[in-house]
């Protein structure tokens, strides 16, 4: 059984001009699958996750989550469901400014009333896995973007969710750091079986996947599963890429390391 | 475009945030108005503004216009601390910084013309309404609405010169700050946990002794605590809001089996950085609401004086005549063709007082005539007395005086007459106030009074004395004698042959000025609290956009609805209640102390008052705050 399901959604922003962010979609997403999904801006990644996240809910059409539609559940059960499978990177606007690195990191746990011991070690597990530990005490306002966005990696993960679902989570990373935080989330998928929806514009990002989803205004356009060399992967992600319309040419001259 | 058209669009399309400011400005400036119309009323000046009145009263503006420039001030700031961002790309694109601290200045004279504009006209329209309220109070026949330039060039004069202040400050800020401090957010990147420790524990030690000297009072010396008290209270309160207040927030922090507590974590921080951007005006709103509880429940005590009034003056006029008085017959019948006019019911008796030396003490004592004081007696409701020949009675001064004369057994002559009289208790109730007759007076039998009389038959005095039901009524009667009184007094000719007294007067004086001042407390009480609460709202809203990206994340995390009006409720709360409870503490302390000092001079409780001002605060505050609570919560979760 798949542990994600879009059956045919259609998601309408009502406004002064309607707008239809998500057009009959249609995808599975297996228990224990990195799925990337690509696209234009604009072509309602970021309403995909919100739908998944049960944060907003389609027009028309169903998100099963594990079997269950969060369409369904009461607004406590649905927080409590998200607290408990779901782990979210986003886009923009990650992490409390008032709060420390240690405190944003742990805030999820906190609201599952784990012991502090608990609390304690599994903080530290992380954070000394995506090497935060020399800035647990600065405020956001204190590190560098870089740092931010590992900092909401760790938030996301750390509380053991079945699903972590992540919008551009190297989007502020270089090359490096991007690679280390790639490989991070591939371990953790593999030994942990947790199922990884990241959306993302880096087509080197997107290689560490096991399937790419390409989506255009709104609807479904393409999807490719990963074969043995990263290298053809890589490059078949290109491809689409530029059938897609995005400015890809200053990108197929980028070589895999 | 020119600056202008720029400066106008700007303040017109950020009136989001500009709305909570502007509506307290408006409000301000309404009661401003209002009261300036009061101050000016010619029916009011006429009769009250004199002495203590006029200074409660102009203090009060003062008082109102130095609050306005703090707040004012704080909430300019929290305008720019919200704009930051917007300064720091306008400087960037190339605006100087002359240019912008000018833009500042024109938006803030342009706001303060709209806001001023506003409440004048919307304190014209209710003056009416406010001044059926201060007739109602004053128990004035009349307060008629009226027209004159004096309010309305007061109340543009004082707000215009106030949002030109702050413009001009506004302006210098601005003209001095780099882009990069516009992009960390003026005041808005500190560690929300700063403080110093010293300090810290210093505000908790100054509050804490103050409190126990504030229970010491009456026991210590007086003076010594009201010179010292205030001080150290305001720099205790200050300390407190600026750094002990962290500090306890920071012992809970390390308390992680506490801190690490679902929604707490985030409250918890929350509730720091707002306190800490807010401290000083935290600090401010305590301090100035402690002041009005203060004066507003002294005066509300001063203003339920009216039992006290009446038990020390149990007559409603009172007319002396001295020996050789040429007008007494005329006065007498005056006043009562006064009561008749004034259709007040009415008993007139007569009593003659004889004056001789007591062989017993040496004084000249009061000598009154058991007929004449049982007919008092009767009007006013106590029992008779009856005497034989050679008994005497003594007649109170005061309720006080009443028990110690109680067990007096006197054998005394009176040396003029040579009668043997032996004074044996007192007269059941107070007939006769202290300040008609002095404090030695005695009641003797009608045949001891025909011989003390006859004795010295050209030095009697004698008291009309009326009763009048309606005592509170009698505001205009023997207006002309109190006038000749006052005439002679100020000519400091000879003493005049007679002494007028009318309670009543004296009563709707003193009870008016009371009320006056009472409605100036108030009012001004009322200024600050509205003015406090708005401030917190204008903050919250200012901040408004990343307190929504905050809401967006921690849905996204899984907090419950319930969570989240938690974490609203938790930072709220402090915000309203903190600076208010400190107040309600400054203020309970300060009335234990003043109560004590009070009980010296005059026996008045003002506990019940007191208590009274404290609980109907706490209402409207509660009410304030549920509003405002509301109003964010439909903010926060509503669409952006
Ligand atoms: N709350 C909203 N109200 C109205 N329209 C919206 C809303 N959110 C998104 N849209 C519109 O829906 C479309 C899809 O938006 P979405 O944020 O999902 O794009 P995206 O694929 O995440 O883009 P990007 O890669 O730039 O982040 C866009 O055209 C956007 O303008
Ligand atoms: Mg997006």
């Amino acid at each position: 059984m798949p542990i994600v399901s879009i059956e045919d959604v259609i998601k309408i922003y009502e406004g002064k001009v309607t707008h239809r962010a998500l057009d009959r979609l249609s995808f599975d997403v297996e228990e224990g699958e990195f799925l990337a999904v690509m696209g234009p801006s604009g072509s309602g990644k970021t309403t995909l996750l919100n739908l998944i996240s049960g944060i907003d809910m389609p027009t028309s059409g169903r998100v099963m989550i594990q079997g269950t539609d969060p369409a369904a559940l009461r607004p406590d059960d649905l927080a409590r469901f998200r607290r408990k499978e779901l782990g979210f990177v986003f886009q923009d606007f990650n992490l409390l400014r008032m709060l420390t690195v240690e405190e944003n990191i742990v805030l999820p746990l906190t609201l599952d009333r784990l012991p502090v011991a608990e609390m304690d070690a599994r903080v530290k597990a992380i954070t000394a896995r995506l090497g935060l530990e020399d800035i647990l005490h600065k405020r956001p306002d204190e590190i560098s973007g870089g740092q931010e966005q590992r900092v909401a990696i760790a938030r996301a993960l750390v509380h053991r969710p079945s699903i972590v679902l992540a919008d551009e989570p190297t989007g502020n990373l270089d090359s490096n750091a991007a690679r280390e935080v790639l490989d991070l989330l591939g371990t953790i998928n593999r030994e942990n079986r947790t199922t990884f929806i990241m959306v993302t514009h880096d087509p080197i990002a997107a290689s560490y996947c096991d399937r790419v989803l390409f989506i255009k205004d709104g609807a479904y356009y393409n999807e490719i599963h990963k074969d043995d060399r990263r290298r053809t992967f890589f490059q078949r992600i290109l491809n689409i890429l530029s059938l897609l319309g995005g400015n890809v040419d200053d990108l197929s001259s980028v070589r895999l390391p | 475009m020119t600056f202008r058209q720029f400066a106008y669009r700007n303040v017109v399309r950020n009136r989001r945030i500009y709305a909570a400011f502007f509506l307290a400005s408006v409000f301000s400036v309404m009661v401003f108005f209002l009261y300036s119309m009061l101050m000016f009323h010619p029916g009011i000046g006429e009769r009250f503004i004199t002495g203590i009145t006029l200074i409660g009263m102009t203090a009060a503006d003062v008082v109102l216009y130095v609050f306005m420039l703090f707040f004012l001030f704080y909430s300019m700031r929290a305008f720019m601390q919200a704009r930051s961002g917007e300064f720091a790309l306008l400087l960037q694109i190339g605006m100087e910084r002359r240019q912008l601290g000018k833009l500042l200045l024109l938006e803030m004279l342009l706001l303060g013309a709209a806001s001023t504009a506003s409440g004048i006209v919307l304190g014209f329209t209710f003056s009416k309404y406010f001044f059926m309220i201060v007739r109602e109070l004053l128990q004035l026949p009349a307060l008629p609405l009226y027209v004159s330039w004096e309010p309305f060039l007061m109340t543009a004069g004082a707000f215009f010169s106030l949002f030109l202040l702050i413009g001009l400050l506004s302006a210098y800020i601005v003209s001095n700050r780099d882009i990069s401090e516009f992009r960390k957010g003026i005041g808005g990147e500190a560690d929300p946990f700063g403080y110093s420790p010293g300090r810290a524990a210093a505000g908790i030690l100054l509050l804490l002794s103050s409190y126990g000297a504030a229970l010491l009072a009456g026991r210590v010396n007086v003076l010594y605590l009201s010179v010292l008290l205030p001080p150290a209270a305001t720099l205790g309160t200050y300390y407190f809001f600026s750094h002990s207040i962290l500090y306890l927030l920071d012992l809970f922090r390390d308390q992680k089996s506490l801190y690490w507590k679902r929604a707490r974590i985030v409250s918890l921080a929350e509730t720091a950085a707002k306190l800490r951007d807010n401290a000083n005006m935290f600090f401010i709103v305590a301090i100035v609401s402690t002041v009005s509880f203060l004066s507003v429940g002294t005066l509300a005590s001063l203003a339920t004086y009216t039992a006290q009034y009446r038990a020390l003056n149990p007559l409603g006029l009172v007319y002396e005549s001295f020996p050789g008085n040429p007008d007494e017959y005329e006065h007498v019948t005056g006043l009562m063709e006064e009561l008749d006019d004034a259709g007040l019911e009415y008993t007139h008796v007569p009593l003659s007082v004889a004056r001789e030396d007591s062989s017993f003490s040496g004084q000249p004592i009061n000598i009154l005539r058991e007929g004449e004081v049982n007919r008092l007696a009767e009007a006013l409701g106590a029992g008779p007395v009856q005497l034989s020949p050679g008994e005497a009675i003594f007649l109170p001064y005061s309720t006080e005086a009443a028990p110690r004369l109680r067990d007096a057994d006197i054998r005394t002559e009176l040396e003029e007459s040579g009668v043997e009289v032996h004074v044996q208790g007192v007269v059941g109730g107070l007939l006769l106030p202290a300040y008609s007759l002095g404090t030695n007076s005695i009641v003797v039998s009608e045949t001891d009074f025909v011989k003390v009389a006859s004795a010295q038959p050209d030095s009697l005095l004698r008291i009309h004395a009326f009763d009048v039901p309606d005592w509170e009524e009698t505001v205009g009667i023997g207006l002309s004698i109190e006038q000749s009184m006052m005439m002679s007094e100020i000519q400091q000719g000879e003493a005049l042959p007679y002494y007028f007294k009318n309670p009543g007067l004296d009563y709707s004086i003193i009870r008016s000025t009371f009320h006056l001042l009472l409605l100036t407390g108030l009012l001004v009480a009322m200024v600050f609290l509205l003015a406090a609460g708005s401030f917190i709202y204008f903050k919250l809203y200012t901040m408004l956009d990343r307190d929504r990206r905050q809401a967006a994340v921690l849905k996204r995390l899984g907090m419950t609805e319930r969570e989240f009006i938690k974490i609203v409720n938790r930072q709220l709360v402090p915000q309203f209640f903190l600076p208010w409870g400190i107040a309600m503490l400054h203020s309970t302390f300060a009335f234990i102390s003043l109560q004590a000092i009070w009980k010296e001079f005059a026996d008045i409780s003002i506990l019940k008052e007191m208590a009274l001002v404290l609980v109907g605060f706490t209402i409207i505050q509660l009410l304030y705050f549920y509003l405002i609570r509301w109003r964010y919560l439909a903010h926060v979760k509503g669409p952006t």
